[in-house]
């Protein structure tokens, strides 16, 4: 079959614990793979999702019985078994090297190595993780993106130059003035759908995968994962988990799929709790960050009230459900420059899977609210929402943007963008707008995928606490504000 | 290639079952290049396979695969330059693409290459190939920035202790190649004769 087959080379034992677990799962795998079935199990111990898959097709009826057997060994002993694994791998690394290789093997810390230590030591990594969002998220998508590019964008081109220009031709070429407010009327495909994808989403979203990109592509990240272990780690909330929750500021629909990868049931629960409560994606982090672009203090309390909310729910249920933290595990890749060539791609790629998400969805949402507008039920949804938003010391108008919002937080906060813009909307309003928004709803897609993941009850569970809790923390916030004579 | 984390986060649609380019290339004989980033993978493989490269997207992902073709122990072989691969358990899109052209495409050498100044960081990996089974090379290459940093690498013992062949190379300068291209040679003309015995 291989080299391999022919015995001579080196095969790694592990401790009794591991060689237990791995021959349980092993005894149970028939089917002929590329990969060794001792390698395969060893992939199956680690919950490797790629692998099941591979097991599924190659074993077929057997395939329910090996999951079984799986889950049951990962369950007893999983993190530790993966710790253990790497261990042994990496000391018998260190051992051929130490035989076979002369010289200074244990020289000074090379640049990249201090580097990596500052960011991800508690002490030295939060100021870096401060730096990195004030810099890359507070001054180049907020400011720049938000401010600078929105304004040429939105203002200038599309509402000064294109936008009277195709409302006057539609108003003239229209025979109908049903099609006239469907397309350019308040909340027109055009004039709403397309003018906030373009004008706003885009310039936002673009710069936020830009430096995101960037980010990602120096290695930062896998950094930033082990920095938050550690300071999860001290309110007793641990563990893989922060994978899938650092991976939800990327997409929080994915993340949700991606707690699969964590060992107890319990663990895949709060992170999915989590991800649905208080991780704000890319898109709304970037639109957030635009929104509060002229309000700094605002951002940082933004973070703040987030963090602490993640932190505080994160820890109560991971008292209330009872179980051990599990351990934690990662490969780290080396920090380097990021390459333009890279990021472009990357920034490319991701607009393009944005904008085909997206824009859809606006369009959509736009001819959702002019039925609403044209049937009447707009007018009572928004009567409804009225006492809602006054709890949060919003105006009236907003009830407007939480309408938004049930589509998709983004969607939401670029309502929130237009009245920024005119002025109607106060720094502490802002803030308690943009902070009841990160905890309101994900969006549509994230509660589809928590329902096929965790079940419909755990979902509408989740649901139900997260709407109430999103308007409390908001009503809350705005009269903690107030009873400190606070003005942003 | 590229050192992503957070690919796996943007909702690509992966397509759940194996390739069929995978399948349809079959049991073509191959050569399949592997490792973390930034060791000099990309330039071995265009020391191996000169003009003939193809860059295409792996099927149902952005992630792209170079294919190019060269010619070892008079045969045509085809040689795959994956995306940067830290350990055989991935996170990441790119990661998982390569995982899955080992596991879904036959190769009849797996080149591993590393970089000779970190072998104590790279060589895990090497121990999950062999425990893989798959047909192990590994490359110690950058042997010359090791080197200059006063390392000395036994070659031989590496090759004693790990049952498999070790070759140190300078992909950029091509200090090494010639002995990896008798050691790919060799392989392929073994290979081959297995075949005509079965």
């Amino acid at each position: 079959m291989s080299a391999a087959a022919s015995g001579r080379t080196i095969a790694l034992r592990y401790s009794s614990r591991v060689e237990e677990a791995l021959a349980r799962i092993e005894r149970e795998l028939e089917g002929a793979y590329r990969f060794s079935h001792r390698a395969m199990a060893v992939l199956l111990l680690q919950g490797d999702l790629d692998a099941d898959e591979a097991v599924a097709r190659a074993e077929g009826a057997r395939y329910a019985r090996i999951a079984e057997v799986v889950r049951a060994v990962r369950e007893e002993c999983g993190p530790e078994c993966e710790e253990l694994l790497g261990t042994a791998r990496r000391e018998a690394a260190s051992q051929l090297v130490a035989t076979h290789v002369e010289g200074p093997t244990t020289a000074r810390l090379s640049f990249q190595e201090r580097l990596s230590r500052i960011c991800t030591s508690p002490v030295t990594g939060v100021p870096v993780l401060i730096f990195v969002l004030w810099a890359g998220l507070y001054q180049f998508v907020g400011v720049f993106g938000g401010g600078t590019l929105v304004g040429l964008l939105e203002d200038g081109l599309f509402g000064q130059i294109i936008n009277p220009a195709v409302t006057a031709w539609v108003q003239a070429v229209s025979p109908w003035p049903w099609l006239s407010s469907l397309l350019v009327g308040d909340y027109g495909v055009w004039t709403l759908g397309i003018t906030y994808s373009v004008a706003l989403i885009f310039p936002i979203v673009g710069t936020f995968f830009l430096a995101f990109s960037a980010l990602e592509d120096s290695g930062y990240f896998p950094r930033l994962a082990l920095l938050v272990d550690r300071l999860f780690k001290a309110i007793g909330l641990s563990g893989k988990a922060v994978i899938p929750i650092v991976l939800g500021f990327g997409c929080d629909t994915m993340a949700t799929m991606v707690t699969r990868i964590l060992e107890t049931r319990r663990e895949r629960l709060i992170a999915t709790f989590l991800l649905s409560l208080a991780i704000p994606c890319s898109a709304q982090i970037g639109v957030m960050t635009a929104l509060l672009h002229d309000h700094p203090a605002a951002f940082w309390i933004w973070g703040g009230v987030v963090a602490g909310i993640l932190l505080l729910i994160g820890y109560l249920t991971s008292r209330l459900l009872p179980g051990e933290p599990s351990r934690f595990a990662m490969e780290m890749p080396p920090l380097r420059l990021p390459r333009l060539g890279n990021i472009l791609s990357k920034t490319v790629a991701r607009m393009q899977w944005y904008l085909m998400e997206v824009l859809p969805l606006f369009v959509a949402a736009s001819v959702v609210l002019w039925l609403g507008q044209l049937t009447g039920v707009l007018h009572w949804a928004l009567a409804g929402l009225v006492p809602v938003v006054g709890l949060l010391g919003l105006p009236d108008a907003a009830a407007e943007a939480f309408l938004l919002g049930f589509f998709r937080r983004d969607y939401g906060a670029a309502g929130l963008y237009r009245l920024e813009e005119v002025g109607a909307l106060t720094g502490n309003q802002l803030l308690v707008a943009v902070v009841t928004l990160t905890i309101f709803v994900p969006c549509v897609a994230q509660l589809l995928m928590t329902k096929k993941e965790r079940g419909t009850r755990a979902a509408i569970s989740m649901a139900a606490f997260i709407f109430p809790f999103a308007i409390l923390t908001g009503a809350v916030l705005n009269w903690t504000l107030h009873a400190l004579g606070v003005s942003l | 290639m590229r050192v992503p984390f957070f690919d796996l986060a943007f909702g690509r649609r992966r397509r759940r079952s194996a390739p069929q380019e995978a399948t349809a290339r079959g049991d073509a004989p191959r050569v399949v290049v592997v490792g973390t980033p930034n060791v000099g993978k990309s330039v071995l493989f265009h020391r191996l396979t000169g003009a003939y490269v193809t860059v295409s997207n792996y099927p149902g992902t952005t992630v792209e695969v170079a294919r190019g073709r060269a010619r070892f122990g008079g045969r045509q072989v085809e040689v795959v330059d994956t995306p940067g691969l830290h350990s055989l358990r991935t996170l990441s899109d790119e990661e998982r693409v390569a995982r899955r052209l080992l596991l879904e495409e036959p190769a009849m050498v797996v080149l591993h290459v590393v970089d000779a100044k970190n072998l104590e960081r790279m060589l895990p990996f090497t121990f999950q190939l062999l425990e893989a089974g798959l047909p192990v090379v590994l490359v110690a290459n950058m042997i010359d920035e090791a080197e200059r940093a006063g390392l000395r690498i036994d070659v031989e013992g590496l090759e004693q202790s790990l049952g498999i062949p070790v070759v140190g190379t300078v992909a950029v300068s091509g200090r090494g190649i010639p002995r990896l291209r008798a050691l790919l040679d060799e392989r392929c003309r073994e290979r081959a004769h297995d075949r005509v015995a079965v």
